[in-house]
């Protein structure tokens, strides 16, 4: 899902740049009040003392052993999941893009899922795969006797389950790379007698090379800024990464330690930035967009290969997704957790005890559908004036909004939370009263951290608008807001509604924020669900993963339909050149 | 006049809600609880079925955390809840100390001297003592906190982090100050690779998962769960256990202390003893009989423990167990 803003340069002015400046003033307001404020407060409280720079605390902060410790099981879990997430998701790009696999609409369907099912419902549903508690290995006679320890615990789980779900991330940029390469490059290719290892080997691989490394430096930064995974497969055997961590202090200790998180968490957006400049650099430098040539098709014919090539894809589709939601499904329909499920053990007591006893999840399930439906309406209803700023502006001044408004998503969700707790603990001046504790702070994080997925489609499908039309209508007499009703709104709209479901879907699964800013009537799903496997019910938590499970898939679904509607390549999944 | 008048309404009702507490008793109640979400439920449930016009929500976490996210909605301006139920009494001496809490004076006649706080401030709910969880596949079960450190259980064991657990800590401090040797029973764990990663439930998940063979944990999760047919089992060591009471307390800034004060009765009263018998505790009451699968109430070995000196220290305890555990 971390994409790149993109957006095609049209400089120039015409007649109608006069109009819709105050698009511009909205741009800028948003920008600085979502992305440069929490900026400034993060680092404010971290370097600055008493109005001067000084970053000897945080130093001493970051240089704890604990904090370095935490930071080199960040980086490796974080590298090594990205090769993972590499090798899987670059067989997974290559099946789609380059061989004549049948399904592979069910294949991009299924594998991207496993990426938008919420990272801690992932780790919940890897972690009852495994081990001698495994109600799934258990049912099938299976498990491991009682004594050896979990192996999806700790830092070899962490890295594994990071890895199979960033995959889908590497794919789908893989696949954007891939659209670029011309085919006639491959037909001149199988002339020479070139075979489909030899073309993928030597001339697609070269091709791809910034994609690769972009791709990999991606999966790294969702690694990296990924709070659920670490947080149910490490701490349990308490094994920290700075995300993890920054968590753990904060919620152990208090608010008299938010200096010493603040400056965590400027280390961790400290890496992280690093590797985010980087890749957009790669990108921006690689890969001329195709121009009247025609995008590369399918040249692997599998043949003989189509057999065992289909198995493996059907396979990776088994252990990325269908594996673990039996072993939440599985989990949630035994009495207690370790006890194996049979015909006589099965029940529904947790679904019934989430849904009909616990007041708290449908609680929970209203407020995170509220909060993802208001940060949804109305980044999709900002997304519009803001994106139409942004492709009318220099083309220097956009890279620099962009580059702010990509900024608290790209960066780890957990320092936006901090950066919000730092902005409205204290009571607001003038008011009185605190955000903390209240809907306006998850609400404000939500907006900020999201607002860069619902512009991307709406400024994707704002760059393919020819400008002679609306400069048509204006010598036709049409005002602005004629203009806007007629011509700009019918054309975005389908691409605002995907924004706004994209934002719905990862508010409504998210838990890094919310973990941090929750109040006693704000809690979301994210929050019930590993509260209650931090209590011990992991049966009531696995029944609620399998529950938000089902919300993202008829999601999904529906996502999918609006996609005969949106340019090519905003709905990720839909591989419609690749068929 | 009308001060008068307000005066003697005021003074008529207050002296109504001590006659019947369920005709003044309503609007909204928050509670911040460290017990587990069902066993919370289950007692808000009870109590909404005597008082049916208030409205209780609750937010569980472990006490620390509980605690933290107080400090920051203290900080914040508004502190949430009404009321707290949380493991341990060390914990509310020190809110106590800091005039956080409401003075309230139910009736305690029925309860031994030392229960509850003398000057009313925080009153013993149960008697939850820590002692050690075993996975019923074990040939020799445990029976001193000693077994935890020897070559059979190595990397067996595994054990709630006060940083996430309030009778951890006071676990803790209790083993430290009975034992002998301080901090080197934990060292001694360390050292046979005891892990020391979650709370309570976590431990109990482990070792009803066979990942771990041997936990220390709060007595009435293996109790339950092995009712429940989960392959557990749970010894008192002959050492002795450490015990918490589970206090409940009204906070000084609760916004409908009326309520409040009526579900601190409510947990004190007979009523609510039984109810957390039934919940498979051992209720502070004396005359409530123990839940099935506890030994007699007289022979349960509490081990002795300071309060003042943990509530001193209760920093360089957490300090001194993560320097120890954390990887």
């Amino acid at each position: 899902m971390k994409l790149a803003l993109s957006g095609k340069a049209t400089d120039g002015h015409s007649l109608i740049e006069q109009d819709g400046r105050w698009t511009y003033g909205l741009a800028v307001l948003l920008i600085a009040g979502l992305a440069f404020l929490p900026a400034m407060a993060l680092l404010q409280t971290a370097v600055l003392i008493e109005g001067r720079f000084d970053p000897g605390a945080a130093l001493q902060e970051m240089s704890r052993p604990i904090a370095l410790r935490a930071a080199w099981n960040s980086l490796e879990t974080g590298i090594l999941s990205a090769f993972l997430a590499l090798w899987i998701g670059g067989f997974a790009a290559l099946l789609i893009g380059a061989s004549d696999m049948r399904g592979k609409r069910v294949f991009a369907f299924l594998f991207t899922m496993s990426m938008l099912i919420a990272p801690q419902v992932a780790a919940l549903a890897f972690k009852t795969l495994a081990g001698p508690a495994s109600p799934f290995l258990k049912m099938l006679g299976m498990a491991p006797a009682p004594g050896s320890s979990n192996p999806l615990l700790g830092r070899w789980g962490i890295v594994f389950v990071l890895g199979l779900h960033h995959a889908p991330l590497v794919m789908l940029t893989l696949l954007a790379g891939l659209k670029t390469i011309p085919h006639s490059l491959v037909e001149s290719a199988e002339l020479d007698g070139a075979g489909p290892i030899t073309l993928s080997w030597r001339v697609v691989l070269p091709c791809l090379r910034g994609h690769v490394v972009a791709a990999t430096l991606l999966a790294f930064v969702a690694a990296l800024g990924n709070f659920g995974i670490p947080a149910l497969l490490g701490l349990p055997v308490n094994f920290v990464t700075l995300p993890t961590l920054i968590y753990r202090q904060l919620t152990s200790f208090g608010p008299d330690i938010l200096g010493d998180v603040a400056a965590l968490s400027v280390m961790i957006a400290m890496i992280a930035g690093v590797a985010i400049v980087l890749s957009a650099f790669i990108l921006t430098g690689s890969a001329p967009p195709l121009e009247r040539d025609q995008a590369i098709r399918s040249y692997w014919r599998l043949g003989s290969l189509r057999w065992p090539v289909e198995s493996l894809a059907v396979l990776l589709v088994l252990a990325a997704l269908i594996l673990p939601l039996a072993s939440l499904l599985t989990a949630a329909l035994v009495p207690a957790y370790g006890m194996a499920l049979t015909f006589k053990t099965l029940t529904f007591r947790a679904f019934h005890e989430i849904l009909f006893v616990q007041a708290a999840t449908l609680e929970a399930f209203r407020n995170s559908f509220l909060l993802a439906a208001s940060a949804a309406v109305l980044l999709a209803i900002l997304a519009v004036p803001v994106s139409y700023a942004l492709e009318r502006l220099a083309k220097k001044t956009r890279g620099v909004l962009a580059f702010l408004i990509e900024l608290p998503f790209a960066l780890p969700g957990i320092v936006v939370a901090i950066a919000a707790i730092l902005l409205f603990l204290k009571p607001l001046p003038g008011l009185g009263f605190s955000l903390y504790g209240t809907p306006w702070i998850i609400l404000f994080a939500y907006l900020s951290r999201f607002l860069a997925l619902a512009i991307k489609p709406v400024s994707a499908t704002l760059a393919q608008l020819d400008r002679s039309v609306e400069e048509a209508a204006s010598l036709c007499g049409a005002g602005p807001l004629r203009r806007f009703i007629s011509i700009i709104l019918p054309m975005v709209l389908p691409a605002t509604i995907t924004g706004g479901v994209f934002v719905f879907l990862s508010a409504f699964n998210e838990l890094t924020v919310s973990a941090l800013l929750w109040g006693a009537g704000t809690r979301t799903l994210g929050v019930i669900l590993y509260g209650l496997e931090e209590a011990g019910l992991t049966t009531e938590a696995s029944a609620l993963g399998v529950l938000t499970i089902l919300i993202v898939a008829s999601l999904m679904l529906l996502i999918d339909r609006l996609g005969a509607y949106l340019p090519p390549g905003v709905i990720p999944w839909r591989m419609d050149e690749f068929r | 006049m009308r001060r008068v008048f307000s005066g003697l309404a005021a003074l008529s009702i207050s002296l109504l809600t001590a006659v019947n507490f369920s005709e003044a008793a309503d609007g909204k109640l928050l509670l911040y609880t460290s017990q587990p979400n069902t066993d919370a439920q289950q007692t808000i449930d009870a109590f909404k079925a005597k008082f049916p016009n208030v409205e209780v929500s609750f937010v569980r976490d472990g006490t620390p955390r509980i605690m933290a996210k107080l400090r920051t909605e203290i900080q914040a301006g508004a502190p949430q809840p009404d009321l707290l139920l949380i493991a341990d009494s060390v914990t509310m001496e020190g809110l106590k100390a800091e005039g956080r809490l409401l003075r309230h004076t139910p009736d305690t006649t029925a309860y031994p001297l030392g229960t509850h706080d003398p000057e009313g401030y925080w009153f013993a709910t149960k008697l939850i003592t820590t002692g050690i969880v075993y996975h019923t596949s074990l040939a020799t079960k445990p029976t001193s906190w000693l077994d935890l450190t020897k070559p059979e259980s190595k990397g067996k064991v595994v054990m709630p982090s006060p940083l996430n657990s309030g009778a951890a800590l006071i676990h803790a401090a209790t083993l430290t100050g009975n034992l002998g040797g301080g901090w080197d029973y934990y060292k001694a764990l360390k050292a046979n690779d005891a892990l020391a990663g979650g709370a309570n439930g976590d431990v109990l998940r482990q070792v009803a998962g066979g990942e771990k063979l041997y936990g220390m944990i709060v007595d009435f999760m293996p109790i339950r769960e092995k009712a429940k047919g989960a392959p557990v089992d749970f010894v008192f060591p002959k050492e002795g256990v450490s015990a918490v009471s589970e206090p409940i307390a009204v906070l000084s800034t609760a916004k409908n202390p009326v309520a409040a004060k009526a579900f601190v009765d409510f947990l004190l009263s007979r009523e609510g003893q039984d109810l957390a018998l039934k919940q498979g505790y051992v209720a502070a009451h004396p005359d409530v009989a123990l839940p099935p699968g506890y030994p007699a109430r007289e022979t349960i070995k509490l081990m002795p423990f300071d309060a003042k000196k943990t509530l001193a220290d209760e920093r360089s305890i957490r300090k001194n167990f993560s320097d120890i555990f954390v990887q």
